[in-house]
Formats: C-alpha cells, sequence, structure tokens
C-alpha cells in the first residue's frame, strides 16, 4: 500500500546513468527526497512498510527453504540466508538489508539516492551485529543502480527489489536487469502493487487522498503491474546476448521477439491453470486495517493479487538450459 | 568489585563476546535483551530465552536484579516449613513451565495438587463446590491448579539457567536510571546499574514488579485504583484429614463482606492463608498473639459475619488499651458467640474446638464444607501486602521510551481471590519469548516496536478480560448489602448449572479450560455477574415500588449500593 521510491539525489554520476538507463525516474525522487529522514519512524510515514517486512522476509525464507528441499538439501530454516550473497535493489532506509543481514546474509544494498544511503549507513551503525567496524557484519550499502552493477561481474544467489517495480520507468528493463544479475539457480524476489480498480482506491484514493497516510504523489496508477504481466515476462524472457532495445512490458508482452537466446525461458508453463511450482510463486499481501497489520495470503486466494503482492522467480540452473 | 555473578559460558562466541563502546568518557556493553527484575516472571523470562536455541545463537542476555540470587539458589526449608508466598499455578503456567524445562528443577514435593474447590458466600452461604475430575481436560492427578511457592519456582529457575548458561545475572545490583542514548526514532536505552556498569539495551524488558522503573523510564501511563485492602498471608499448620475426609487438596475460600479470605493446601498438615481484609483489620490481625490469629482465622471461615465484626473490634480495643486478649479469652468470646448462633460446639461449624482435643473416630458431618480447625501458625510467616488493581496503557514503549517492553506485575496488578496474578505474568513471558523467537526469525530487531507488537496483542486484552472479570467478582462479593447478596445467592445456584461458566471459575482457581478457550470462560465470569447485577436492578426496581411508601431513602441506599457493584 505505501511503496516510497527510493528517492534520488542528482548526481553527476547518475545523471549519466540516468541518460543510458531510464528505468531511474528523477520526477519520482524529487517527491521523495525528503522523506528519508523517516524511514525508521515505525509510526511514521513507512509504518506500512515496517508492517510489510517481516511478511515479506517471511515469504523470502519460505520459498528459499522449498528450493533448497527441492534441491535435496535440508538446511536449518533458521540459517536460510546464511553466507548466501544477496542484493537488495533500492534499499531505501535498509528496512530489508538489516533483515537480510541479521539472518546470515552477505548483504548488499543498493539506491539511487545517496540520502537514503546515507540514512541506512549511519541506522546500521548503531546496530552492533550490524555495524561495518563489527566483525560480524555482514552488510554493506552503495550508492548506485543496479544497472551501474551490471557492468562488475558479480551475480548474486538472491536479488531482491521490493516496492520499487511501481516507481521505475521502464519496467521491462529493470526485470532484465535484476535477472541478470541472478546466479544460474539463484532467486529474483519482487513486491509491488497490481493495476486494478482495488489497487487505485486503496493506494491512491484511500492511502493519498482520503487518509493522507502516504504523502500525496507515491503512487501513480499507469505504473503499477499486473502479477500476470510479470509471469508473461519470464515465460518469454531469455538474456539478451546483445543489449538489444527493450519493449514497453505494458504495451506489449511479445518480448520473445526481441530478446535471442537459446536458454529456456525462467517459467515453462504447461498448464493455464497452474504455475510450475519449482519456478514461479505469487502471493497477495493483504493488510488487515482492524489489527494494523499484513500478511500473506494462502495460495490461490481468490482475489488476493488485486492489489499488494510479492513474486518469487528462480533462474534456471546452466544445466536446465 | 563488580557484584555480579556470571553464569553465562560464551557458548556462542561469536555473538556473545561482550562489545564494549565508549561513548565520551563512558562505556557501555551491548546487551540485545536486558530484564530489569529477577522475580518469579523475570527469571521465567530468562529461563524460556535461555531454552531456545534461535535466540541462544542470537542474542545477548542480561538480567538485573537487587536482590541476591545466590539466597534463593540455596533456598532450602525442612519438608515441613513452607514459605508463606505462594502461588496456584494453572495447568496452563505447569505446562509452559514443563516445556522450557523449568518444572524438573521445582522440588516437586513440595507442591501441593488442587483437587478440590470450595468457594461460598459469608453472607447467604450460597455455595459452589466442585473438582478436577469435572473437568474433561484436566489430566489425572494433576489436579485443577498446583500450588507452588514463589521461592520453590524461582529456585528452579535459576537451576535452569545454570543448566542452560546464556543469560549474565547480575545480582545485588540496582538499576539507578535509564537514560536515552539519543534522540532519533527507536534510540537505545542505556541501563545505569549501581555497580557502575552501563547496559546499551537494544530490548530493555521490565520485568520489575508494580513500582516499575523501566515503566517510569518509558512513560507508560497506568490506571488503576488502590482496594484499600491488605492480603495477609501465613503457613497455617492443622491436623492431617481424618481417612474418612480425604486428603488435603481442596482450595477454601469464603467471600466475607470485607473481603475474601482463602485457605491453599500445601501438605497433610500445613496450608497457606491468603486473607483480603480492610487495613484495619489486617493491622488488627497481625498485631495479635499468632494463636490469637489461628482462633480468628477458625473463626473467619464458620462464623457469622456479624460476631466476626465483633470480634474484631473486641481484639482491637484490648490492643489499643494495652491489655491485649489471651487466646483463652478469645477462645470463650468465640464459643460465646456460637452458642448464641445455635452452632453445635462439635459440628463441623464450630471453631472453638480448635483449641481442644485432638477429634477422634468419625469426623462431625459436613466437615469437608469448611478447611481443617488451624492449630498453630509458622513462626515468622505472617506477612501483608496493599492489594491493588492496576492495568498500564499498553505494554510497549513508544517514542522516549522506544525498545522497552512490559511483562508480570510491571504491567498489570490484581486482586489475588483468584489466584491469576503470576499465573497471567507467565502467560506474559510465553508470549513475549515466542515473539521474540518468530522476531529472530524473520531477521527483525527484536527491539523494534513492529517485532513485538504480536506480543502485545496476544495479552493486552486477554489479560484485560481476566482483570475485569476479577475486579467485578471483587466488587460484587465485598458488599452485605441484601438485595446485591440475594441476587448473588441466586446467581450462585445459576452457577452451579452452568457447565460452561463452571469451567470459568476453575479456571479462576488455576485449572487449564483449554487455551482458546480462557478469555471466553472469563467473558462469561463477567456476563455471569452482570447477571447478578440485573438481578440487583430488579431490586432496585422494587425498591422504587417501595419508594412511594417508606420514602426514598431506601431507594438511594440501593442505587448507592448498586452503583458501588457495577463500578
Ligand atoms: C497476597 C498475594 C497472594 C498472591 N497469590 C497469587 C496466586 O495464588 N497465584 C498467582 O498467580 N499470583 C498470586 N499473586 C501475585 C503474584 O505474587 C505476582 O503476580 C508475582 O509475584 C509477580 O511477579 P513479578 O516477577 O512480575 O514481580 P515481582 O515479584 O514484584 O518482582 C519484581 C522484581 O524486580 C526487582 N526490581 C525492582 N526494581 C528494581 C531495580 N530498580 N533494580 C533491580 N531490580 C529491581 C525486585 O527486586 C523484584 O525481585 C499474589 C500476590 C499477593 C500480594
Amino acid at each position: 500500500m505505501l511503496s516510497p521510491f527510493r528517492s534520488f539525489v542528482r548526481s553527476p554520476r547518475l545523471g549519466r546513468l540516468i541518460a543510458t538507463h531510464s528505468s531511474v525516474n528523477p520526477d519520482e525522487i524529487s517527491h521523495f527526497s525528503n522523506l528519508s529522514a523517516h524511514w525508521w519512524d515505525e509510526h511514521g510515514e513507512f509504518e506500512f512498510l515496517h508492517k510489510m517486512n517481516p511478511v515479506r522476509m517471511t515469504f523470502v525464507r519460505q520459498k528459499l527453504l522449498e528450493a533448497a528441499r527441492d534441491d535435496g538439501t535440508d538446511p536449518n530454516p533458521a540459517q536460510v540466508l546464511a553466507n548466501l550473497d544477496v542484493l537488495d535493489v533500492g534499499c531505501g532506509g535498509g528496512l530489508l538489508s538489516e533483515s537480510l543481514a541479521r539472518l546470515g546474509a552477505n548483504t548488499l544494498g543498493i539506491d539511487a539516492s545517496e540520502k537514503n544511503i546515507g540514512i541506512a549507513r549511519q541506522h546500521a551503525s548503531t546496530d552492533p551485529r550490524l555495524a561495518p567496524t563489527s566483525p560480524h557484519s555482514s552488510l554493506m550499502y552503495q550508492h548506485t543502480t543496479a544497472e551501474a552493477l551490471l557492468e562488475q561481474p558479480k551475480q548474486f544467489d538472491v536479488v531482491c527489489s521490493m516496492e520499487v517495480l511501481e516507481h521505475v520507468d521502464n519496467p521491462a528493463s529493470f526485470l532484465s536487469t535484476c535477472a541478470e544479475l541472478v546466479k544460474p539457480g539463484g532467486h529474483l524476489f519482487l513486491s509491488t502493487i497490481s493495476r486494478t480498480p482495488l489497487a487505485y482506491f486503496l493506494t491512491i484514493f484511500m492511502a493519498q487522498d482520503v487518509l493522507r497516510k502516504v504523502s500525496p504523489g507515491t503512487h501513480t496508477y499507469s505504473k503499477y503491474i499486473k502479477p500476470s504481466e510479470l509471469i508473461q515476462f519470464f515465460e518469454t524472457y531469455r538474456p539478451p546476448t546483445p543489449p538489444a532495445p527493450v519493449p514497453s512490458l505494458r504495451e506489449s508482452v511479445t518480448l520473445a521477439d526481441s530478446l535471442t537466446s537459446s536458454a529456456r525461458p525462467w517459467i515453462t508453463r504447461h498448464s493455464d491453470t497452474y504455475l510450475p511450482r519449482t519456478q514461479v510463486d505469487v502471493r497477495g499481501l493483504i493488510y488487515n486495517p482492524v489489527f494494523g497489520n499484513w500478511h500473506l495470503a494462502p495460495k490461490d486466494a481468490w482475489g488476493s493479487l488485486e492489489c499488494n503482492y510479492i513474486f518469487w522467480v528462480r533462474k534456471p540452473k546452466e544445466i536446465d538450459s | 568489585m563488580l557484584a555480579c555473578r556470571r553464569l553465562a559460558r560464551p557458548a556462542f562466541s561469536r555473538i556473545r563476546s561482550l562489545s564494549t563502546t565508549t561513548e565520551g568518557a563512558l562505556t557501555h556493553e551491548n546487551c540485545d535483551v536486558v530484564v530489569v527484575g529477577g522475580g518469579p516472571v523475570g527469571l521465567a523470562l530468562a529461563g524460556a530465552l535461555s531454552s531456545s536455541r534461535v535466540v541462544g545463537d542470537n542474542l545477548r542476555i542480561a538480567l538485573v536484579e537487587a536482590g541476591d540470587l545466590d539466597k534463593i539458589r540455596a533456598w532450602q526449608l525442612p519438608s515441613e516449613k513452607y514459605s508463606n508466598r505462594v502461588s496456584s499455578l494453572t495447568n496452563t503456567s505447569y505446562a509452559f513451565l514443563n516445556d522450557i524445562g523449568a518444572w524438573s528443577y521445582v522440588q516437586h514435593e513440595r507442591t501441593c495438587p488442587v483437587e478440590h474447590m470450595d468457594v461460598w458466600d459469608g453472607i447467604s452461604d450460597a455455595r459452589i463446590s466442585f473438582d478436577a475430575a469435572e473437568i474433561g481436560t484436566v489430566s489425572q492427578n494433576e489436579g485443577m491448579a498446583r500450588l507452588t511457592e514463589n521461592l520453590n519456582l524461582q529456585r528452579g529457575l535459576l537451576h535452569l539457567l545454570e543448566k542452560a548458561p546464556g543469560v549474565d545475572l547480575i545480582h545485588r545490583t540496582k538499576v539507578t536510571s535509564v537514560t536515552r542514548e539519543s534522540e532519533g526514532h527507536g534510540a537505545w536505552p542505556i541501563v545505569n546499574l549501581d555497580n557502575g556498569r552501563r547496559l546499551r539495551a537494544r530490548l530493555l524488558v521490565g520485568a520489575d514488579g508494580f513500582n516499575s522503573p523501566v515503566r517510569a523510564y518509558a512513560q507508560i501511563p497506568s490506571f488503576g485504583w488502590s482496594y484499600d485492602t491488605q492480603g495477609v498471608v501465613a503457613t497455617l499448620i492443622h491436623r492431617p484429614r481424618s481417612a474418612y475426609e480425604g486428603p488435603n487438596t481442596t482450595a477454601y475460600q469464603r467471600f466475607l463482606p470485607t473481603g475474601p479470605i482463602a485457605f491453599l493446601p500445601l501438605s497433610p498438615t500445613v496450608s497457606s492463608l491468603v486473607w483480603s481484609t480492610r487495613p484495619h483489620i489486617a493491622q488488627t490481625l497481625q498485631g495479635c498473639d499468632p494463636s490469637v490469629l489461628a482462633c480468628m482465622i477458625n473463626a473467619a471461615f464458620r462464623l457469622p459475619q456479624v460476631s466476626l465484626q465483633y470480634l474484631y473490634n473486641r481484639i482491637s480495643e484490648a490492643q489499643a488499651t494495652s491489655t491485649p486478649l489471651t487466646p483463652q479469652q478469645v477462645q470463650e468470646e468465640i464459643l460465646w458467640r456460637e452458642t448464641s448462633h445455635g452452632i453445635d460446639r462439635h459440628s463441623a461449624m464450630s471453631a472453638s474446638a480448635a483449641m481442644g482435643d485432638a477429634p477422634i473416630g468419625i469426623p462431625p458431618v459436613n466437615s469437608e464444607l469448611v478447611p481443617p480447625l488451624v492449630t498453630s501458625i509458622q513462626a515468622g510467616s505472617i506477612a501483608s501486602f496493599p492489594l491493588r488493581f492496576n492495568h498500564t496503557e499498553s505494554y510497549l514503549g513508544e517514542g522516549a521510551g522506544a525498545r522497552t517492553v512490559l511483562v508480570g506485575d510491571a504491567a498489570h496488578t490484581i486482586h489475588p481471590l483468584a489466584g491469576q496474578g503470576l499465573n497471567l505474568g507467565l502467560g506474559d513471558v510465553e508470549a513475549l519469548a515466542k515473539c521474540i523467537e518468530n522476531a529472530i526469525l524473520q531477521g527483525s530487531d527484536v527491539g523494534s516496536y513492529t517485532a513485538l507488537q504480536p506480543y502485545a496483542r496476544e495479552r493486552y486484552l486477554t489479560n484485560h478480560t481476566i482483570m475485569a472479570a476479577i475486579d467485578k467478582l471483587h466488587k460484587l462479593y465485598t458488599t452485605d448489602f441484601e438485595p446485591v447478596v440475594w441476587a448473588r445467592s441466586t446467581g450462585l445456584e445459576v452457577v452451579n448449572e452452568l457447565d460452561s461458566l463452571k469451567a470459568a471459575i476453575m479456571m479462576t482457581a488455576g485449572a487449564d479450560g483449554g487455551k482458546s478457550g480462557i478469555t471466553a470462560g472469563w467473558d462469561m465470569v463477567t456476563k455471569g455477574v452482570e447477571t447478578l447485577d440485573s438481578a440487583v436492578k430488579v431490586a432496585r426496581a422494587v425498591g422504587g415500588g417501595i419508594g412511594g411508601i417508606v420514602g426514598t431513602g431506601v431507594q438511594t441506599l440501593i442505587q448507592r449500593v448498586s452503583e458501588r457493584t457495577r463500578a
């Protein structure tokens, strides 16, 4: 419901990045740049996000545990994230990154906003478990974009980008960037808002205009993406061998034509009704206004994907391709 | 120099290695959880946390207690002597203590199951009695509750903490103040100890009792009142029950207009007293010779209210003139009152037989309706505590009081008539430990409001429901105004018919009605009380009818009482 974009500060270095990679939107950014001081106020602007975080973490852990079991290993459920390389794209104040790092993941949080990275670093420094001075710390922050990271060879076991997709300008390009940052056999987690009348009503009309829980201008309806669009993207997505111009996700889903690769797509469906369990999952994130908390909707619950949802997709292992 | 006994063996040195940071000239130690208070609740929390592998792997825990925990660890009494602070632990509490591995360190022989309960109204004599076997959920020989000395429980928990180390026990050390390290959101509290140590706490737990300094730091408001009642406790010695009467496993409670008096069995010849009464009466009782008090206890379970009132006055007047009554004089007074009430000296209702010969042969009829006659009181066991109702507005600190959470008496204090205070505290501990464990698994900051909210959500309403029901029961029974008494007695008759309500009242005594049913049960107690309350309203309506004839005096009186009952 509340999806503050990681605000952006006009820096010369990133200016160049925007020119070449159009997923970061400078307008989105000026709106959020004043909010970063509130990231860690659990009762403020980001309260919903604080409350949503444990639910997102539950989903992440659950999927990693299932995948490990599918691979025939039996990890300690408390340690599924231990020692994995995890990237948090659009980490904001570090809500998710801190949780990932506490569970032992080698976490890199990146954000296009220098201010956010400053807040995130400052907050982590007060926590002896996470402070960069601590010998146990496995948390790093970097002021950069996902696109810029592609220039390095490093890939990650897990890439997360929570509540970011609805704020980027070219989601297809953003998605393929994230996808490329994932190791073969690794995982991509996204949470965002669907483009439905209900989502409009709750996240824009109620949250922004009526209740003023979220600053007006936080969300733009036309930028919302439906779960079916994400699924279709990964049914056709193949790593672009030469970086090809990517069509807009919202206009067209015939990406296969423009992306040429021999690898199998991330999602190979044999049925129209069921998603292949080992490749993809999508679950609604439901807010209960009475208790003021979030929960993960049961699998395939009717209508549960009408608003906030979380999406997991697994990159094929090399042998699969 | 540090008055600290460290039990912690650094099993997981990666995390537990003491991280000390300097901030200006002052150094502090980083802790994940600082529990203030080593009462039964604080120790149970430490025990629950230390028994969780997930918690042990991730959190550094310290507990600060002003008192001497070594003394409790070494606490030992001859088998026939008992501490005067006794709590009836519900089966839920018992199961929890078992789960965390604490119960095996509690000296079982010193605990006593409650198999039966007898509760009656001192004015109308309406009575409910029931036994553990009536409730299906209670397992064999467990009773509906288990009377346990607080010290026996605390000692057991300390032994558990020795066996499952991981908690830094800092005792004989007072928290002198709590300060905030900075102004930011979710700033960490710094706990300043009188030995100079400073603990920087990710999460600060107030298990520090009614006068909770942690609550004061967190600026959590609380509401409540004093009952204008003292709870007099003592360890009672009596003859064993005869073979005809069965074992001493019945708890008795008589509701007097001045407050309930309870007799809680500990062994065949020892039981514990909790006598809630007006402060001036408590003072009188505590001021008498222990054998006079023994006579008064016997009388309080048997004589009509009017005679008890007479006896309190007699004793108090004698005390005022420095000519205290001897036990023989009090016995004679009691005998005289009994004769005037037509109570047969040899009947079960006679308190005057106490000083006489040991009963021979078949006990008098109905002897099981009253507790055995107290013959003496264990030396040094008489004490009293002010009773109050108190509930904080929240269990979690916010803003300037961020990263604090309250458990046990620091969060809520109730009248002991239902023996629930410690049980509520143990329920808090179980929920909080579970909440902390879940938060760790989600990678949350266990000191954050968001991580702790499930604890508050689980406990606040449950506690509130139980507390409200107990408070209403107390108010209902501490009046001797006739319409209320009449309503009460019919109410009790109705109560007897209703299995579910009975189950709820058994939870009053400490039985487990199934966890999910607990608040439902207590809700029913409240509803039951409200039914009586409407009976009072009927009485008031009648009073209104009379009003035209007798005048408004009666009406005002009825109104006053019914308001008092509802308040
Ligand atoms: C007469 C009577 C009968 C009762 N009967 C029952 C019963 O049958 N069943 C039942 O369940 N409950 C019963 N209760 C209630 C029960 O005793 C309490 O609920 C229980 O003791 C509360 O435990 P606690 O650990 O929360 O608080 P406490 O026992 O009050 O412990 C608080 C601890 O904090 C420490 N502390 C406080 N301030 C500081 C500081 N600044 N620095 C360091 N340490 C500090 C204190 O030294 C103390 O040890 C009864 C109560 C009374 C008065």
